[in-house]
């Protein structure tokens, strides 16, 4: 049980310290111009990747694409794009997105 | 409504959908904790301390399948590689909160990130938004997490369809973000990469931050030659 106790404890501080270290590096520091034209992009690259993550899911060493997910994330972005409001294209997107899976899946 | 009003308001409802995904997210870590016999005071502390959803699922995912303290932290480490890139991406827009850094940092996560940086990049700096989404999910966080310690494994997120919550609001970000050339090519420079990733590695913990590091060069080099031009 201690050994949990100290498990927490260590996943915590290095958590937090993998948090600190990012921020604290770059705070204060005028940036360089390409250095930021790069962030700028970060956050693009990042959301991709994330959305990819659920999107494809790892079955026995294997992928399988979810298409509930799937169904639901390209609604969304045709909603997005279309009606241009954040909310109501969410809540449109996990409308179908459980529509598909209840009906088809 | 003044400046301060308006921007808590508008942090709690950006952060409301994924706040949703993450309680369920946390529902089902309480229900694996329980499983990897985790008290419920365990359960909480390692949510209140360490406040992060893939570590811990990992963790308790580890744990369960007899992994030993060395393995789990060594993976921990892995897994929370990315965060110096979000906190480094972050810096800027959390300069003007001065010392109070320290305690925003703690919040640095995938969810945060997102709508941080988005933020960021159309407001300028603005910790009071990056604070009140950080508090909203740690809320989220905690309390699904005793919840789900609490009822075991009597409630299946994907049933109610919870789990949409995470990639629909990314996608709807995302769409938003996607207003030139530059930014598309890296959208699916990324996009490319994160399945060759998936494909060749399934379910490995590096495509985030390998996607993360390569595919905004994509968008900086175009972004440079149209300046050229």
């Amino acid at each position: 049980m201690l050994n949990r106790w100290i498990l927490i404890g260590l996943l915590s501080v290095s958590t937090y310290i993998s948090r600190i270290i990012g921020v604290e590096i770059m705070a204060g520091r005028e940036m360089n111009p390409t250095l930021r034209l790069y962030f700028n992009y970060v956050p693009v690259g990042v959301i991709s990747a994330l959305i990819i993550k659920q999107i494809l899911v790892p079955v026995d060493r294997g992928l399988v694409i979810s298409f509930p997910i799937l169904i639901a994330c390209l609604s969304t972005a045709i909603a997005v794009k279309k009606i241009k409001k954040f909310l109501p294209s969410v809540v449109f997107g996990a409308i179908i997105g459980f529509l598909t899976r209840y009906f088809f899946t | 409504m003044n400046e301060e009003k308006r921007t808590i308001k508008t942090g709690f409802m950006d952060a409301l959908p994924l706040a949703i995904a993450i309680g369920a997210y946390g529902l089902s870590y309480g229900v694996l904790a329980t499983q990897a016999n985790f008290s419920l005071v365990g359960i909480v502390a390692m949510s209140l301390l360490v406040f992060s959803g893939s570590l811990q699922m990992v963790t308790v995912g580890m744990l369960t399948a007899g992994g030993s303290l060395v393995s789990v932290l060594i993976t921990s480490v892995l897994l929370n590689l990315r965060n110096l890139l979000y906190g480094a991406a972050l810096a800027e827009g959390l300069a003007p909160a001065k010392k109070w850094r320290w305690l925003l940092s703690f919040g640095v996560s995938d969810e945060s990130f997102v709508l941080g940086s988005s933020r960021f990049k159309e407001y300028g700096p603005d910790p009071l938004y990056f604070g009140i989404v950080v508090v909203t999910f740690y809320i989220a966080w905690i309390f699904s997490s005793l919840i789900g310690g609490l009822i075991g494994n009597q409630v299946d997120p994907q049933k109610w369809g919870l789990d949409l919550a995470f990639p629909i609001t990314f996608v709807a970000i995302l769409i938003s973000d996607l207003t030139e050339k530059p930014a598309i090519a890296t959208a699916l420079t990324a996009t490319i990469l994160a399945i060759g990733l998936e494909y060749f590695m399934p379910g490995n913990e590096f495509t985030i931050i390998i996607t993360g590091v390569l595919a905004p060069f994509v968008g900086l080099y175009l972004k440079r030659r149209s300046q050229k031009c």
